[in-house]
């Protein structure tokens, strides 16, 4: 094991410590320019296309297990699943055919009312490329990006409900920021009341904060997207509330939820549309007294 | 100290083998592998990595931990720079004590290598906490033990194409 061993008669390069300074020099330089100011972008576009058939090749003997694996099921199985499949169609489509009433309905009513009506994009179905293994973040990869006009802001959603939002677009790839992910702030409402509250993402789970005391929430109640934001449409499930605890001593309650959609464990994903453009706020009076702390507005990156 | 271990005559090191050594430690990272076994799975780059650095001090150096450390930023969707900063600092450290780490026998290499791993991953989370990310707990510093009870396994099977009975 020692064949490197050998006496060095010529050393080659600069010393290993001016290459450290030179390295831990540019490598933080990097993080400060990415964190900081997202200068990094072009360059990881360019990387990351490069790396893209490396991950189709990552991918493709996995796919071939599957595949194999669907070739040898049980025909019980199949059958099982497809009378499965068949009730659950059934129901779904009388639920379609009664959505589609109600959705005309709505949008007469809207017209008559002169409110825009919504928008209705059909969904981009994705898949999972991969999760990126650095625990600090909670994003993943999917196989479609600006080739199939995906845009940072997009919803994202699995057959459960919000997964989370495109942060991300590079040339094949998107990237998509799970709901857990720290920073990441969705405005929700519960479902029964309609009481409006902003879920935080905290970075492996979500919880509500500044929530009063007095509000009306129950353990299991289902909370939806608002819809206020302009960006997700309204009503799409989130998470269900799985413990509320009321401290007298402090000013809110302690609302903790659990995702509905399978965060870390979906394959197949659809990207929705972004809401309709809603018109800009009107611009708010200038207080002159002392600087107010905004708050961060909810597509932070 | 260990010169009990036989010291084999060994064929020279082709440029082309470090090469796929490391594009295979890329593709391991890249496997979309079923979640939670992130939790334990230890970074094969830097393990790769290590080896080479302790091998070849000639060949792999710090320059090159910084690149590999770009690779695997873009690889892992994290932050630019977070680890070719821990990889440039650990192949550093690796290096200024190559000579001794390479009389060692495996077992005392193992353990080296588990201070360099854990100083590697200390590195990653001051960065990624001070550009303001939340502590992941004490679990993220699972893979680095698991690295280290790899690493005699790793050498031996990065020896096999080198030794000379072995074609």
């Amino acid at each position: 094991m020692d064949f490197a061993n050998t006496p060095s008669f010529f050393r080659s390069g600069p010393k290993p410590g001016t290459r450290l300074f030179l390295c831990a020099l540019a490598s933080i330089a990097l993080l400060v320019g990415d964190s900081r100011y997202g200068l990094m972008e072009q360059a990881r576009d360019g990387m990351s296309l490069v790396l893209y058939p490396l991950q189709r090749v990552v991918n493709m003997p996995l796919g071939m297990v599957r595949h194999f694996g669907d070739y040898f099921t049980a025909q019980a199985d199949l059958k099982n699943e497809n009378d499965q499949l068949r009730t659950r169609q059934l129901e779904m489509s009388a639920r379609l055919a009664r959505l589609e009433t109600v959705e005309r309905e709505l949008n007469e009513l809207r017209q008559l009312n002169s409110i825009k009506a919504t928008r209705t994009d059909a969904p981009q179905l994705a898949e999972t490329l991969y999760t990126g293994r650095d625990p600090f973040s909670y994003k993943i990869i999917i196989d479609k990006g600006a080739d199939a006009n995906l845009q940072p802001g997009q919803p994202v959603v699995d057959a459960h409900g919000l997964l989370g939002q495109i942060t991300r677009v590079q040339p094949l790839t998107a990237e998509v920021t799970l709901i857990i992910d720290k920073n990441q702030m969705v405005p929700v409402m519960i479902a029964r009341t309609g009481e409006r509250a902003i879920l935080y993402g905290y970075g492996g789970g979500v919880e509500i904060r500044y929530l009063p005391l007095h509000a009306d929430v129950r353990e299991g109640d289902s909370i939806v997207t608002s819809g206020i934001d302009g960006l997700y449409q309204e009503g799409t499930p989130v998470a269900r509330v799985s413990k509320v605890e009321r401290n007298a001593g402090a000013a809110f309650s302690r609302i903790t939820t659990e995702p509905l959609a399978g965060v870390q464990q979906t394959r197949y994903v659809l990207v929705l549309q972004q809401k309709g453009q809603t018109p800009p706020r009107p611009a708010e009076p200038v207080v002159p007294v002392k600087k107010t702390k905004g708050k961060k507005p909810a597509d932070s990156e | 100290m260990s010169f009990d271990r036989p010291k084999e005559l060994l064929k020279p090191v082709k440029r082309r083998f470090i090469f796929m050594t490391f594009l295979l430690a890329v593709l391991v990272e890249m496997v979309p592998l079923p979640h939670g076994s992130t939790r334990w799975l230890p970074d094969f780059i830097s393990l790769v990595l290590l080896y080479w650095v302790i091998n070849q001090p000639r060949r792999v150096n710090v320059g090159l931990a910084f690149l590999m450390g770009l690779v695997a930023d873009i690889a892992t969707a994290g932050m630019l720079g977070q680890h070719a900063l821990a990889y440039s600092v650990t192949a550093y450290l690796a290096l200024s004590r190559q000579r001794q780490l390479i009389m060692f026998n495996l077992g005392q290499q193992a353990l080296s290598v588990l201070a360099l791993m854990l100083c590697n991953q200390s590195i990653m989370v001051v960065a990624r906490m001070l550009t303001g990310a939340a502590f992941v707990g004490w679990s993220y510093f699972l893979p680095p033990l698991i690295g280290a009870l790899l690493w005699p396994l790793l050498t031996k099977l990065l020896l096999l194409p080198y030794r000379h009975h072995s074609v």
